[in-house]
């Protein structure tokens, strides 16, 4: 049912820190549902890095392993999905505690292991894209119909919203997504990857990015996939647009 | 195996903006010891190493305000962009009206980050530079208030700085909660190159994250 290709690249300004990227991502695929998360670590606490691994991996196979249990939560009715709004939300809430109990083991606050989070859970009978803080989710439909979620930045462009958050249910944006049919792609991103994967309207992807990069993807092995999408993300190009880190996973409908 | 896809257009589709107001004293003082030709030059350096820049060219957005002259506050053109920004020539004469000055400052910053929100154009916190060589000749303890509180409510950084030593660092620091910094002799260049690089770090800045301007040392008189 899908296909996924995932890449990273860690942006100039960390490389040139000696840094490490703080984008983390992870996807997991039972039977016909894909769980898919890309984190953003805050670039100004000590472990944001860790707390993007930790949310990205961990929130990804806890709803997988959930959903797979009841696959009926995907189901999304006239009214929206509010069971698995429901779920989504006690899943992170129960992830975030757990980020919690390690910050603390280590004395550490919550706080330092900030990061943003955009995520999709997706099945043909329906699903949701789930965000707090910047990044970009895209559901195209084989049309070109596109189902968004939008980042969320505080008054300037450099601020913005944490899971990490103490008020992370008031930036947490839930958008119903129709079952995906075949011609589909879904595309999460970090805030890097943004500035030229979406379209200037900010209503979909840009054509002429994503076009050549499903074309290819769909004649490409997974490890050839990932590593052109790698070079892409750290092509000179890319880097002079963005110098923060990018990553895109983009899951494609048999 | 072939691992570079073909074809992919990789263009630009943010428009964010990194705005920066410069506050230009231009008064009959700033002829002496050629400041207002030293204060060209810098404005030239500032144009042409923020072009060099693919980012800053692309992010930066300038306004110039002088004071001086005959008409005292004079807004020197549109906000342009920093690819496009062909510095005035600057003349000097006339008076010093600090606050009407910064009082036109505040004015065109909230009404461009009004324009930029109406267009979806996201942008960083607007930069604030006052660069004065004398003594506020109009009333500015009420404008200098509203840019501390304007500066505390994160709606804009104002750096005051004085030339020379007629300069009244004690007003000047009204401006900004953060005081006021002394041009070391007339290193308007190296002040200049210095602003461009700030601007440089502040479009680079990643979301979340605090911006680390680099050492003022280039320039400033730290020593008082």
């Amino acid at each position: 049912m899908w296909r996924v290709f995932c890449a990273s690249a860690t942006g100039q300004r960390n490389l040139e820190q000696g840094a490490a990227g703080q984008d983390s991502s992870h996807y997991v695929v039972t039977a016909d549902v894909l769980v898919a998360t890309v984190c953003d670590g805050a670039g100004s606490v000590p472990e944001g890095r860790t707390g993007s691994d930790f949310i990205a991996r961990a929130l990804a196979d806890d709803l997988a392993s959930t959903v797979h249990a009841d696959p009926s939560l995907c189901e999304v009715q006239a009214d929206g999905c509010a069971r698995l709004e429901a779920t989504i939300l006690s899943t992170i809430d129960a992830v975030r505690t757990r980020l919690a109990d390690l910050a603390a083991s280590r004395e550490l606050a919550l706080y330092d292991f900030s990061c943003t989070l955009v995520g999709c859970v997706a099945s043909p009978r329906g699903g949701c894209f789930f965000q707090i803080g910047d990044g970009f989710a895209i559901q195209q439909a084989a049309n070109g119909d596109s189902a968004l979620s939008h980042p969320e930045n505080g008054e300037y462009a450099d601020e913005t919203y944490f899971v990490t958050d103490e008020n992370w249910k008031d930036h947490l944006r839930l958008t119903p997504l129709p079952a995906p049919e075949r011609g589909c792609v879904i595309g999460l991103m970090s805030d890097g990857t943004a500035p030229f994967a979406v379209n200037r309207a900010r209503s979909g992807f840009f054509r002429p990015f994503i076009d050549p990069i499903a074309a290819f993807l769909r004649e490409a092995t997974a490890p050839n996939g990932n590593e052109a999408l790698r070079n892409l993300l750290e092509s000179r190009r890319a880097c002079e647009i963005s110098s923060d880190d990018k990553t895109l996973l983009l899951a494609f409908v048999l | 195996m072939n691992t570079v896809i073909p074809d992919v257009a990789l263009i630009d589709n943010s428009d964010e903006r990194a705005p920066l107001v410069l506050v230009l004293d231009c008064s009959g003082s700033m002829q002496d010891e050629n400041k207002i030709q030293l204060l060209n030059e810098g404005l030239k350096a500032l144009a042409a190493d923020l072009k060099a820049d693919p980012i800053a060219a692309r992010c930066g957005r300038v306004l110039v305000i002088s004071l001086g002259g005959d008409s005292n506050v004079e807004i020197m053109g549109d906000w342009t962009d920093a690819m496009d920004f062909t510095p005035p020539d600057l003349l000097a004469g006339g008076l010093t009206p600090l606050g009407a000055a910064m009082r036109c400052a505040l004015d065109e910053v909230e009404s461009q980050k009004r324009q930029m929100r109406t267009a979806g154009v996201s942008y960083k916190r607007p930069i604030i530079m006052l660069l004065s060589d004398g003594e506020s000749t109009d009333e500015w303890r009420q404008v200098a208030a509203e840019c501390k509180s304007a500066e505390s409510a994160h709606k804009v950084n104002i750096m005051a700085i004085g030339i020379g030593d007629q300069a009244n660092k004690e007003t000047l620091g009204q401006f900004s909660n953060k005081g006021a910094l002394s041009l070391s002799g007339l290193k308007f260049k190296e002040l200049f190159i210095w602003l461009s690089r700030s601007i440089r770090a502040v479009s680079r800045a990643p979301a979340g994250g605090t911006v680390q301007l680099n050492p003022v040392d280039s320039w400033a008189q730290l020593s008082t």
